[in-house]
């Protein structure tokens, strides 16, 4: 479309996450450019968000584990409401899952192409960017298309 | 049904509001107590009467400006009464009368009040004419924690991308969830309780400015300040009503993740409720009169017709299409009193539950459902859900 790949949007005017026990190293990955899920010890499954406790066994036992590869767009929306003053609007979020890591869904702004051009099953890249506070938010990057 | 049911051992036995508005200049007590006041009478009771009490939410925890008001204590010192049953219900909000019916069914009251206030019309205005949502937190806490910072600060945002994802799977369109608004605010027009009363066009539907896509301006329901009240009597009071209302069946069922980002369809956020709703009573979906189903936004209220088995799963796009079928005079007439899109957001389903009080009793004034004996209420905030029929007694 023309002209719709416009510059990118601005997202560091919001509201910055709370950081807790369970979200510190996830946050903390975020700032170097990695996305992090909560791998078990004891069976290998992965949770997220982080909760301390694998949402397959239990077990209590569970580290940082990084998100490695490609994403599938299960939904989105193009928010275009300025719900606060000097907010960018408009800009699309996505909610992605990745096909190697069943049970692991993220939600993020998307970067690449223009907010009306995202599709469900769009193939994303992980990504992040600035955001609030001062922290890095999750931003999947839309996968070059062959034209 | 073999065994006794709790929720038939109570009635609703009375419903109130306060005045309803955009903006009203009372405070959030004040309506509260309004609502309260106007219940009890309503239920032919006196305050001396009451004891129990519920408020929803308690403890003001939502981060969004106007969403939560008041205060247990204060509103229990205001009416001065003795309580051996009091619930302030921060989460797990299922149906406004839900814990209540609890309460008073295992003899922990005998009159429960339950109310819901809310001044967001006024939290709206106070922001300077810029949306009120947001956050009244400097930071995003649990679930919102994944929402908030990347953008989705609303919960249109937040419910948005079902609305997508469900339209994409089953190919609803605009056009189909525009009848939604369209027809409630036909319905509102006999409501003079309701806060837009005026005709709105499937032009102005499509024309109209989109929030977060595909939910436009219409999709969402209406920031108002107003407070209902609710309430539930043991069923060995009913000499003592003025017009019980039987609780054929209720249920409250959350069986996916709770939160907007991690549940795994929310297309079918309300069929474990309705399940088990359905499952206590011999009543089938044929045999309700009207239907008032949730809807902050129109694309709840479609996933409840298919939920509650009014139509089956993706057809309610096709089910609302002219809007025939759910107009008064139709085979199920949705949010007799313009729903929260017309005729306010009283939210949690107590506007909801009003006027399914109203409509069995034959009291809804110029949008009676001539007949009317079965009402359903369900009640979606979020990824809560509670499915219920009031019948007539």
């Amino acid at each position: 479309m023309m002209g719709a790949r416009r510059e990118h949007v601005d997202a560091t005017v919001g509201i910055p996450p709370a950081v807790t026990d369970e979200t510190e190293a996830f946050w903390t990955a975020a700032a170097e450019g990695r996305l992090v899920v909560e791998r078990c010890t004891t069976c290998g499954a992965e949770s997220f968000p982080p909760r301390g406790m694998c949402r397959s066994c239990r077990s209590r036992s569970t580290s940082p584990s990084e998100i490695i590869g490609r994403g599938v767009v299960y939904s989105f929306t193009v928010n275009h409401q300025r719900w606060l003053p000097d907010l960018e609007v408009p800009y699309a979020v996505v909610l992605v899952e990745f096909p190697d890591h069943p049970g692991v869904r993220v939600a993020g702004r998307l970067r690449g192409c223009a907010p009306d051009e995202v599709t469900v099953g769009m193939v994303v890249e992980v990504g992040f960017e600035p955001g609030p506070g001062g922290f890095s938010i999750p931003s999947f990057v839309a996968e070059e298309r062959e034209s | 049904m073999g065994t006794e049911l709790f929720e038939r051992r109570v009635v609703i036995s009375g419903v109130g509001q306060s005045e309803i508005g955009r903006q009203v200049d009372r405070s959030g007590l004040q309506l509260t107590i309004d609502a309260v006041l106007a219940a009890v009478e309503d239920a032919g009771l006196t305050v001396d009467d009451i004891d129990g009490l519920a408020m929803f939410p308690g403890g003001g925890t939502a981060n969004l400006p106007g969403y939560a008001n008041g205060n247990l204590y204060e509103v229990q010192d205001a009416l001065r009464v003795a309580t051996t049953w009091r619930q302030g219900q921060v989460e797990g909000m299922s149906l406004p009368f839900y814990g209540p019916a609890q309460a008073v069914a295992t003899g922990q009251a005998r009159h429960a009040v339950i109310w819901r206030t809310v001044k967001e019309g006024s939290a709206a205005r106070d922001a300077g004419g810029r949306p009120a949502y947001g956050s009244t937190k400097p930071v995003a806490e649990g679930p919102l924690a994944w929402l908030l910072p990347v953008g989705m600060l609303s919960p249109v945002c937040q419910i948005a991308p079902y609305a997508t994802r469900y339209m994409h799977d089953h190919g609803v369109t605009r056009e189909q969830l525009g009848w939604i608004p369209v027809t409630q605010r036909v319905h509102a027009a006999r409501n003079p309780d309701a806060v837009y009363q005026a005709p709105l066009t499937m032009d102005e539907y499509l024309e109209a400015r989109m929030i977060s896509t595909p939910m436009c301006l219409y999709d969402c329901d209406v920031p108002v300040d107003g407070a209902t009240a609710i309430v539930v009597s043991a069923v060995e009071t009913v000499p003592d009503l003025r017009a019980p209302v039987r609780i054929e069946a209720m249920a409250g069922v959350v069986d996916g993740r709770p939160s907007w980002d991690q549940w795994e369809d929310f297309g079918r956020v309300g069929y474990g409720a309705a399940e088990a709703m359905w499952a206590r009573t011999d009543l089938r979906p044929r045999d309700v009169d009207v239907a008032q189903l949730y809807d902050g936004f129109t694309i709840e209220a479609v996933w409840w017709l298919e939920a509650m088995g009014f139509c089956g799963p993706g057809e309610a796009g096709a089910f609302v299409e002219g809007g025939y079928r759910i107009a008064l005079g139709g085979e199920l007439p949705l949010n007799t009193w313009g729903g929260q899109l017309s005729g306010g957001r009283l939210h949690a389903a107590f506007g909801h539950t009003a006027e399914a009080v109203r409509q069995v009793r034959g009291e809804a004034g110029d949008r009676q459902v001539p007949g009317a004996e079965v009402a359903a209420v369900t009640n979606v905030g979020g990824f809560e859900a509670g499915a219920s029929l009031l019948a007539r007694w």
